[in-house]
């Protein structure tokens, strides 16, 4: 399926992209399918060790590709596998949507979350509430690479 | 304020007769009265030709990395927003504090050469003074081994942050607007890249091929990626010298993105103010607090 | 030419019910790089996994995906199955479609969809993987333990039994803690001294142990497994070799008037001294501050006493470096200081407010009183005796927000030793809450009020003096009432704080310490005797406040745990961690400080530059401290680290494939 062609089509569906850490919100996916919770098709997710590992360079890019939002997940101040990971995570993101609202991209579309791996039902109804928020957005043309 | 060049150029002699550093970096008078270029000398016998005129407004720190493996001591003139720069290069470990002997020069304010040029004045009095100038918050040297002249007051008057705000007052799509006849001018010479003293590592990440984060054409979503990234990667370091946009051939407003990281690192982070104090500790992206705010939920 | 095999497991009818796996299968065979690709019923059973190893030698594979249940579960399975096949284990890429496409979807086409899209990023991610191997780490047989208190030497005898040697370092000139200094233990009401000193005793004894008392850790190098450390022996002054501990030296030492800290503070000690009669090692030291003959070369008695000639005035400082392999900290607490804090205690002005340690020494046989309850200021017997819990804790404004633990029970032990020693006595205790959560500890409580003691809820509010009484005033707060008691002694339970200088030593050893100084536990819940610093474990009240059944607990807890890694030659570490390219790095250091392993540090390399040698400092990563959080990679700004197995690349090529 192709982003681009889809978003021409009345059948519009928003593409997000998950960034979520191993140990916690990765395994809150997990629990979340262990739980059978139903949740929208539209998130795809990439599991990465850290929320700490997420470089912005990736959600730019994403956004360059073509997906319409993209949520950024991890473990819970103070609960980080890692210790601090989530803690450097929280300082660049919360600059990195500040900036992406000042060049003119909609906050919506970059959320982020803290999930563990106990919170199924946090995971299932965060994605609800982020594809409804991209739904609610529209696609997205900005930062687009049209050419590519 | 009076004229320094006197006491520049015996110093500088001073300092290469003895051997007490091997080069100096300074500016000289160029073949327009609106020039004043950069000077870089190894013989005393040059010294004369040292300048400190209103258009000695380029900041020479960023040579400073072209010696960075020489293993020779530099003597460098600083004025106030330059030796910001060079604490940023110091605190980035990219050369020695010993490698480099600081003269710093308070300053009341340069003029730039293409204002001079575009306002069709034929001296320097009839040029207003920089742009980056007028909001000048350190205008003695942060930093220096000697310092030549009194220092001069802080002149910056107003709001900082009003460009800033006035393009936060927008709606999305007139901001997005904004940016991309902005960014849409962009022709990735990387000037600004080439003169920032926080963009000073060895290998820039635009250069590696694994991953490559700029497609080698030029187009305006890489243009926003290429500035996005460079405005990220000195957050928190951009010591607001102003380089970037006073070189920018296409009249980018760089610094309106980079003041308003530099507003929100305060509102969020609580104050800082980059390459001020040799010996602070991380720049704010390289620490955090257990108190930092929480949004996420 | 990369060749992936893809494998797409129906998990039963786990995921095939929602998910066509066979389509997914045959689009998979479309992506580039893909030479062969096919579904299967279940892909972990044995069919599954040979069906893999025919596959790679039918096909040429060199490099597989398998899109089944979560990585989480069952990657290692995988990893090995592909590494049967003949391939690099890293040479694999896994993609959830159960949990995360067919269990929690129901329009198959939609779910499909997904499947396809999270197998083509996974194809996109395995073809920028490179061959990894793992590593091995040698590992030092011998532990270090860091305080000799009740669980220091719990943990040291612990590993000293399993067959390993110790090295056990305490600042004080004697082992044994605290717990020594108590008189009785609640619940059992057990002699202290009693069960401690015979554990001193053994630790001392045990020919695996060896102790440095009066010393401290100065610095620690290495990681998990080759720690160097390097420890300071303080000067003695008495050759500990030649001395026979007869103790003739203290009895003829004119300095008597020096505050015994083993006393609290109620007793005084000699400048050549033992802290108590039963210390390990039994033999003196000098304190040097008050000692006439160091601080003005004068006296000198000591030395013409000494049957055995050890003293040695010119005694100096000693440095000592061992290697070991793993290392316990076992710090302990101090007490609180409220004379600081508390002015409506009087900070500390009137001798008869007195600390719950101080009443343990003035209960206790061997102390300053001979164990009679006899206030400081006059030497009578206080019949009206006051106790005030949660001084300093539970109080975030002048103290401590968290509760210290053991406050509830020792007072109520100490109510009870004061209703059972002086007749006709009056006990009053001031509580916020009376917790008692451990084996016979509600039992006892009950039995101290049964004993007659008051329990009075409410905070004191102020205690002045009025003749030889002490004025304590505070509130009921179940009777709603103002209460008064005149009493002639007062007792604070004062909150327990991490001992002085355990941030130092935390420093120097290289781990985190929580937001009340405390040593952070590597997980509240599961990993609560580890560090985040691997190698490095944590016993006792250095962790958090503690009594003495739950230190013992955790310094056998922590031995285990030492003992895993020593029962080892060698260690395999993992090879998802970070790497450098020297070549881009610039060597700013921001990497630094951001690793919570202290797994990277500035290391000088030469290199050609500009047609001459160079020489210049880039990030070097530790591969036996590195855990691969990969903070350090997206913190680093040119790209020269990168996180092996969660490269930029790989990551970017994930999310390219996404929208193609």
């Amino acid at each position: 399926m192709s982003v681009k062609s889809s978003d021409a089509q009345e059948a519009w569906e928003p593409k997000i992209l998950a960034f979520c850490c191993n140990w916690c919100s990765y395994a809150g996916a997990d629990l979340a399918g262990l739980n059978r919770t139903q949740q929208p098709p539209n998130v795809r997710i990439i599991r990465v060790p850290c929320s700490g590992r997420v470089d912005p360079q990736f959600i730019m890019r994403a956004f360059q590709d073509g997906v319409d939002g993209v949520l950024v997940a991890g473990c819970h101040p103070g609960d980080c596998h890692y210790s601090t990971g989530n803690f450097f995570a929280r300082r660049r993101f919360l600059l990195f949507q500040r900036i992406f609202d000042y060049i003119g991209i909609d906050p919506g579309r970059l959320q982020n979350r803290w999930i563990s791996g106990a919170e199924g039902d946090k995971f299932a109804a965060t994605v609800s509430k982020v594809t409804e928020d991209i739904r609610a957005l529209g696609p997205n043309r900005k930062l687009r690479d049209e050419h590519e | 304020m009076s004229d320094p060049s006197g006491e520049m150029r015996e110093l500088a002699k001073k300092l290469l007769e003895n051997g007490e550093v091997d080069r100096i970096i300074g500016w000289e008078k160029g073949n327009l009265w609106y020039q004043s270029p950069p000077l870089f000398i190894t013989r005393a016998e040059e010294t004369d030709r040292l300048v400190f005129d209103d258009f000695a407004i380029n900041s020479l720190v960023t040579y400073l990395l072209d010696e960075r493996d020489s293993g020779k001591k530099t003597g460098i003139f600083v004025k106030g927003c330059d030796s910001r720069g060079l604490v940023r290069i110091l605190q980035d470990k990219q050369i020695a504090r010993e490698s480099v002997y600081v003269i710093g020069l308070p300053c009341s304010g340069k003029k730039d050469p293409r204002q001079a040029l575009s306002s069709g004045a034929s001296e320097s009095s009839q040029v207003p003074p920089a742009a980056k100038c007028e909001e000048c918050l350190y205008p003695n040297p942060v930093i220096y081994d000697v310092i030549i002249g009194e220092a001069v007051e802080a002149k910056a008057k107003g709001d900082r942050f009003a460009a800033v705000k006035e393009i936060e007052a927008k709606t999305a799509d007139e901001k997005y607007a904004y940016w991309t006849s902005q960014y849409s001018k962009c022709l990735r010479c990387l000037a600004c890249r080439n003169v920032c003293p926080a963009c000073n590592c060895r290998e820039c990440a635009f250069d590696i091929s694994k991953p490559r984060i700029l497609a080698k054409e030029n187009n305006l979503s890489h243009n926003m990626v290429y500035h996005l990234t460079r405005a990220f990667h000195a957050a928190g370091r951009c010591v607001e010298c102003g380089e970037c946009e006073r070189v920018c051939p296409m009249g980018i407003p760089i610094m309106q993105l980079n003041k308003k990281i530099i507003k929100e690192i305060n509102d969020l982070f609580g104050p800082y103010e980059a390459g001020v104090k040799l010996d602070e500790t991380p720049p704010p992206l390289g620490t955090y607090q257990t108190s930092d705010p929480e949004e996420f939920m | 030419m990369k060749r992936v095999g893809v494998f797409v497991c129906h998990c039963g009818s786990n995921i095939a019910a929602v998910v066509d796996c066979e389509r997914v299968a045959k689009e998979a065979a479309k992506f580039p790089g893909v030479a062969f690709s096919i579904d299967n019923k279940y892909m972990c059973s044995d069919p599954g996994q040979d069906l893999i190893k025919k596959a790679v030698e039918e096909h040429h594979l060199d490099r597989i995906v398998v899109a089944s249940c979560t990585p989480r579960m069952h990657e290692p399975v995988f990893r090995r199955a592909t590494e049967n096949a003949g391939i690099n284990p890293y040479l694999f890429a896994m993609t959830n479609i159960r949990e995360h496409v067919s269990w929690i979807h129901t329009d198959r086409e939609k779910a499909t969809e997904k499947a396809i899209d999270l197998v083509r990023m996974a194809v996109a991610k395995v073809l920028h993987t490179v061959p990894l191997e793992k590593s091995s780490i040698p590992i030092t047989k011998r532990a270090l333990v860091i305080g000799g208190g009740i669980a220091g030497m719990q943990a040291a005898l612990d590993i000293a039994d399993n067959g390993n040697p110790v090295v056990l370092v305490e600042r004080e000139p004697t082992i044994g803690g605290k717990m020594p200094m108590l008189d009785k233990t609640f619940p059992s009401l057990d002699c202290s001294a009693c069960i401690c000193t015979p554990k001193m005793a053994s630790t001392d004894q045990h020919p695996n142990i060896t102790i440095y008392t009066h010393s401290e850790v100065e610095r620690v190098d290495g990681y998990i497994g080759n720690f160097q450390v390097t420890i300071r022996q303080k000067a003695k002054y008495v050759d500990h070799k030649i001395c026979t501990g007869c103790g003739l030296c203290e009895t003829k030492c004119p300095n008597k008037k020096i505050p015994n800290s083993f006393e609290a503070g109620m007793g005084n000690r000699t400048a050549i001294y033992k802290a108590f009669p039963q210390a390990v090692p039994n033999k003196p030291i000098i304190d040097a501050a008050n000692c006439r003959k160091l601080t003005k070369d004068k006296c000198g008695v000591c030395a013409k006493v000494c049957p055995t000639g050890a003293i040695k005035y010119d005694d100096q400082d000693e440095l000592i470096t061992i290697d070991v392999g793993a290392i316990v900290m076992a710090t302990g607490y101090d007490l609180f200081p409220w004379k600081e804090a508390y002015g409506e205690y009087g900070y500390g002005k009137y001798p008869d407010v007195i600390t719950g340690l101080q009443f343990e020494r003035l209960v206790n046989a061997s102390g300053p009183t001979s164990g009679h309850i006899l206030r400081p200021s006059d030497g009578k017997e206080p019949k009206t005796i006051v106790f005030i819990k949660c001084v300093g804790s539970r109080d975030d404004v002048k103290g401590k927000a968290y509760c210290s633990r053991t406050c509830c029970m020792y007072t109520a032990k100490h109510a009870h030793q004061a209703v059972d020693k002086i007749e006709d006595s009056h006990v009053i205790v001031f509580y916020m809450d009376v917790r008692t959560a451990g084996k016979g500890y509600e039992e006892f409580y009950q039995r101290t009020v049964e004993d007659g003691v008051h329990y009075v809820r409410g905070r004191v509010s102020k205690i002045y003096q009025l003749g030889d009484k002490l004025i304590v005033r505070g509130e009921d707060t179940l009777l709603g009432e103002a209460v008064q008691v005149n009493a002639d002694l007062v007792v604070l339970a004062t909150a327990m704080v991490p001992s002085a200088g355990s941030g130092e030593i935390a420093h120097i050893v290289g781990f985190s310490t929580d937001k009340d100084g405390f040593y952070q536990e590597a997980h509240p819940k599961l990993r609560p005797l580890e560090t985040f610093t691997a190698g490095v474990f944590l016993a006792g009240a250095c962790q958090g406040p503690k009594d003495i059944p739950d230190t013992a607990a955790q310094g056998s807890g922590a031995a285990a745990k030492a003992s895993a890694v020593l029962s080892n030659r060698s260690m395999e570490t993992d090879p998802l961690i970070s790497q450098v390219n020297d070549a881009v790095c610039a060597g700013c250091g921001v990497c630094v400080g951001i690793c919570p392993y202290r797994a990277i540090e500035l290391k000088e390399i030469t290199q050609r530059a500009g047609g001459k040698t160079i020489a210049r400092r880039v990030a070097s990563i530790n591969s036996g401290l590195c855990q691969g959080c990969g903070a350090c990679v997206a913190a680093c700004r040119s790209g020269a680290l990168d996180l092996k197995g969660f490269t930029n690349q790989q990551i970017m090529a994930e999310v390219d494939a996404l929208c193609l």
